[in-house]
C-alpha cells in the first residue's frame, strides 16, 4: 500500500496485487488551521471482489486440495484469503462471486455491525440467516452454487481493528477448508505522514504505532477432511483431527518465504520478519482456527495493546499488558506491540509443540521467525 | 544465586494407578534423580545467572528461558541451532548427546515467575519432562521485612506470608513408552492421560516435598496457610495444554503475567478470577487469602459435623476433613481410626474445572487436583519456595 500526503491517495484493496483499485478523495477545507487531512475525511465506498474457487496449497511440499477466496476471476484463490481494508468510516461493499464453485456459499463479518445484502430487485436489506424447511442452512444470505449472478454484502466500517471475515454456510466444513480471511480496519490518517494518527493501528493515544506491521493468522488443517471433501467424499466432523498447523496459510519453513513467492501461489503471505532493534513491531495475532492456539514470543515480550479489535488504551485508563505469549481461542484475535532490543534470531511458535511439526517430525507447522538487526 | 549446575537424564515416574513411566528430566547433581519438574530455579532481578547444563541422555538437549532477554550460550549470544543441511533442530545452543555440557547466562531484569525448557525438538523433549520453573525476586527482596517480601517488589502490593508454585503438564504415555522403545509416535495425535501439579497426579500433590517413594516427584502441590494470610500461588503451565485451575474458599487476584506485574504507572490493573485459565508458556502470580466463614480465633462459629459415612477417612493425620470446620476444633472420631487430621485443619480443593483431567486415566480421584489447608497456628517455615 502506497503511503503520501498527497490529499488524493491511490490505494489497493487487496494489498495482493489486486487490478481492483480505487481513489479515495480527502476534501479541502478553505481557510482551515489544521492541515487538510486532519478533517474528518469524506466517507468512501471501497469494493472488493471475492471469488470462491477451489485450488492447492502446498504443505511441506505436498498439495493439498483447498477451498478459497481469491480477488478476482482469473487469480488462484489463496489462504488466507484477500486481507480486505478500510479506513473508519467507509462503506465497504463486498461482492461475492462463485461461478465455477460447486457450494453454496455466504460471508460473515464477525465483528462488523450492521451488514447488509444488496436484493435482486436493487436496494440493501440487513443480511439474515437461511433456513430450508425449518432447518438453518447458512448463518447469512448466500449464493447458490454456480450461480451466475453474485452476491453483494455492505457495512460501514465503524472502528479500527483486525478482524475475521469468512463463510457462514456449512462453515464446520467450509472455514476449515479455508475460506475465510482477513480484513482490517484503520483509522481516519493512518497512511498520512504528520496525522496523528498515522502509523497507528487504533489512532492517537493508543499505544499503537508502529514501524512495521505484521498479519500472523493462525489455524490448523486436517488432511483427510480436505482429501475426502475435495473427493466429494462423507467426511464427519467429530472425526477432526488436525495434523497441520499454519501461520498465514503456511507451514515453517515455508512461512520465511517471502511474500508473493512463485512456489507458493495460493500462499502468498509470508510470515517472517526482519526488523531492527528499537522497532515497535505490531503483530496481529488472530486465530482462524477451531483449536486454541498459543503464540510463544520466541522470548521477546510484547505490550498488548488490543484485543478482538478493542483498544485497550483510552485516555482514563492505560489497561495494556505485557506478555511473552498468548493463548487464542477460535475467532480471537490480539494486537501486540514488540521492541526488540537485542539483535539475533526469535522463533515465534506455538506453545502447543506437538504443533511444530511437518508429518510428525521438528521443525515445522505453527512457527516463524524474527530477525532482528542492529 | 549465581550458579546453578543441571544434569539432563532419564528416570521413571510414579502414578498413583501404579504405573511407572520412563521420562527425561533434570537433576540438581550428578548422582541425584531427574526431577519433573526440574529443580526450581531462584534468582534475583538484576543479578547474573549462570546455568550449567550437562547432558546425559542420547540426543542433543538445550535450555530456553522464558522472558529472558540477551541470553548467552557458550561465552556469546545463544543461537538457534540448524544442521549441516540447514534444518532447524534446537531454538539455542545445545549440550551434545552423552556428556555433553552447555553454559547459559543472563541477566533477570524483571522479578516473577517463568519457564525454563529444552529447546531442542521441543515436540518431544518438553513433554517428555524436560522442563521447570524459574523464579525471580525483586532487587529489593528481603523475607525478613513484611514490606519486602513481595512478588514484584517494595510498594507494589504484592506482599506475601506464604509462596507455593504450582507447575501443570500433562503425560501421554504412548509418547513415552515410544521414546523409550525408540519407535515412531505420531506426534500429532498427543493424547494425555494423566495431568499433573508439579510432576505429580492427585493423590500424590498432597504428599510432602521430597517423600521417599516419588525420587523423580519431589515436589509437594499442598497448600497451607493460617486463615488471612496472603498467599502468592504462583501458577506455570509447562504442557501443551490450557487448564482452568481454581480454589475452592476464594478467589484469586491476579497481580502478574508471564513475570510482568499488572500495574502501568499508577494504575493497579491486577484483578480477580473464579478460575484462572493456566495456558502454554505462560504465568499467573496471584495473591490468595482465605477468609472463610468469617473465622476468627476466638469465633470459631460452630456446624453440623458431617455423618461418618460422607467423609474420606484415611491413616491417622491423613483424613482430608477435620471433623469440623473450626480450626482447631475436633469432631467425634471413627471407630477404628487414630485422629482426624492432626491439627485439626480445614481442607478444601484447588484443581482443574476439566473433571477429565482429575482422573488418572479416567478414574476419578486423580490427576490436576490437590488441596487447600488452613490451619489455626502454621510454622512459619512452612510455604517457603526452596
Amino acid at each position: 500500500m502506497k503511503r503520501g500526503s498527497s490529499p488524493v491517495a491511490r490505494r489497493s484493496w487487496t494489498g495482493l496485487g489486486s487490478r481492483d483499485r480505487l481513489f479515495v478523495l480527502y476534501p479541502k477545507k478553505p481557510g482551515g488551521t489544521y492541515p487538510d487531512f486532519w478533517k474528518v475525511r469524506k466517507m468512501a465506498l471501497v469494493q472488493a471482489n471475492l471469488w470462491a474457487k477451489q485450488g492447492t496449497i502446498l504443505l511441506a511440499g505436498r498439495p493439498l486440495a483447498f477451498w478459497g477466496f481469491s480477488a478476482d476471476a482469473g487469480g488462484a484463490p489463496t489462504l488466507p484469503g484477500p486481507v480486505l481494508e478500510a479506513t473508519v468510516g467507509d462503506t465497504v461493499e463486498i461482492v461475492l462471486q462463485n461461478p465455477g464453485f460447486a457450494q453454496p456459499v455466504s460471508l460473515i463479518f464477525p465483528g462488523q455491525e450492521a451488514v447488509s445484502v444488496l436484493e435482486a430487485g436493487g436496494g440493501f436489506r440487513r443480511v439474515a440467516p437461511q433456513y430450508r424447511d425449518g432447518a438453518i442452512v447458512s448463518l447469512a444470505d448466500y449464493l447458490e452454487p454456480e450461480a451466475e449472478s453474485s452476491l453483494t454484502y455492505r457495512f460501514r466500517a465503524v472502528k479500527p481493528g483486525i478482524y475475521l471475515y469468512e463463510s457462514g454456510t456449512e462453515p464446520e466444513i467450509q472455514v476449515q477448508m479455508g475460506l475465510y480471511g482477513i480484513l482490517i480496519v484503520r483509522p481516519p490518517g493512518h497512511d498520512l505522514p504528520g496525522h496523528p494518527n498515522y502509523q497507528t493501528a487504533y489512532g492517537a493515544g493508543t499505544g499503537s504505532e508502529y514501524d512495521r506491521e505484521r498479519i500472523l493468522v493462525l489455524g490448523e488443517i486436517d488432511s483427510r477432511l480436505h482429501e475426502a471433501v475435495a473427493q466429494g467424499a462423507a467426511y464427519d466432523i467429530l472425526d477432526f483431527a488436525p495434523d497441520r498447523w499454519l501461520i498465514n496459510g503456511r507451514s515453517y519453513p515455508d512461512t520465511l518465504a517471502p511474500a508473493g513467492d512463485p512456489g507458493l501461489p495460493s500462499q502468498p503471505r509470508g510470515a517472517g520478519l526482519r526488523v531492527k532493534t528499537g522497532w515497535r513491531v505490531l503483530l496481529r495475532i488472530v486465530n482462524a482456527g477451531f483449536q486454541h492456539h498459543t503464540l510463544v514470543l520466541g522470548g521477546l515480550t510484547g505490550r498488548v495493546v488490543a484485543g478482538d479489535g478493542f483498544s485497550l488504551v483510552s485516555p482514563a485508563l492505560d489497561a495494556s499488558y505485557h506478555k511473552s505469549a498468548l493463548t487464542l481461542g477460535s475467532g480471537q484475535s490480539y494486537d501486540v506491540i514488540v521492541v526488540p532490543e537485542a539483535p539475533g534470531e526469535y522463533f515465534l511458535h506455538a506453545g502447543e509443540y506437538h504443533h511444530l511439526v511437518n508429518d510428525d517430525l521438528f521443525p515445522g507447522g505453527m512457527m516463524t521467525k524474527m530477525e532482528v538487526v542492529p | 544465586m549465581a550458579t546453578v549446575d543441571l544434569w539432563a537424564k532419564e528416570g521413571y515416574l510414579s502414578t498413583p494407578d501404579g504405573n511407572s513411566i520412563y521420562f527425561w528430566g533434570f537433576a540438581a547433581a550428578a548422582d541425584a534423580p531427574a526431577q519433573l519438574p526440574g529443580p526450581l530455579l531462584l534468582a534475583r532481578a538484576g543479578e547474573r545467572v549462570t546455568v550449567n547444563l550437562t547432558n546425559l541422555l542420547a540426543v542433543p538437549v538445550s535450555l530456553v528461558f522464558s522472558g529472558q532477554g540477551r541470553i548467552e550460550a557458550g561465552g556469546g549470544p545463544a543461537r538457534p541451532q540448524y544442521d549441516p543441511d540447514g534444518r532447524l533442530f534446537s531454538f539455542t545452543d545445545v549440550a551434545a548427546p552423552d556428556g555433553g555440557t552447555m553454559s547459559y547466562s543472563f541477566t533477570p531484569a524483571f522479578p516473577g515467575t517463568f519457564l525454563y525448557h529444552s529447546g531442542a525438538n521441543p515436540p518431544v523433549q518438553v513433554p517428555m519432562g524436560l522442563y521447570g520453573a524459574l523464579v525471580v525476586r525483586p532487587a529489593d527482596y528481603d523475607p525478613a521485612l513484611p514490606a519486602y517480601k513481595t512478588a514484584y517488589g517494595f510498594g507494589t502490593g504484592t506482599e506475601f506470608d506464604r509462596e507455593y508454585l504450582l507447575v501443570t503438564g500433562e503425560i501421554d504415555p504412548e509418547l513415552h513408552r515410544a521414546t523409550a522403545a525408540g519407535t515412531p509416535y505420531p506426534i500429532h495425535r498427543f493424547k494425555p492421560r494423566y495431568w499433573t501439579l508439579n510432576g505429580r497426579c492427585a493423590p500424590d500433590t498432597m504428599l510432602p516435598d521430597g517423600v521417599a517413594h516419588l525420587p523423580h516427584q519431589p515436589r509437594g502441590a499442598m497448600i497451607m496457610a493460617q486463615p488471612g494470610e496472603r498467599v502468592l500461588l504462583r501458577y506455570a503451565g509447562a504442557g501443551v495444554d490450557s487448564h482452568p485451575l481454581h480454589p475452592h474458599g476464594n478467589h484469586t487476584r491476579i497481580v502478574g503475567l508471564d513475570g510482568r506485574l499488572l500495574q502501568n504507572g499508577t494504575a493497579d490493573l491486577s484483578y480477580k478470577r473464579f478460575t484462572v485459565l493456566v495456558n502454554p508458556g505462560q504465568t499467573y502470580d496471584q495473591i490468595f487469602q482465605w477468609s472463610g466463614l468469617g473465622f476468627t480465633p476466638e469465633n470459631p462459629i460452630p456446624t453440623v459435623l458431617p455423618n461418618i459415612r460422607n467423609l474420606a477417612v484415611g491413616e491417622a493425620g491423613w483424613t482430608m476433613w477435620s471433623g469440623s470446620p473450626y480450626l482447631g476444633r475436633k469432631g467425634d472420631i471413627p471407630v477404628g481410626v487414630v485422629s482426624y487430621n492432626e491439627a485439626g485443619e480445614y481442607h478444601f480443593m484447588l484443581h482443574s474445572h476439566e473433571e477429565v483431567k482429575i482422573t488418572n486415566w479416567g478414574e476419578f480421584p486423580g490427576g490436576m487436583m490437590t488441596m487447600i489447608a488452613i490451619f489455626s497456628s502454621l510454622d512459619p517455615g512452612v510455604g517457603v519456595l526452596t
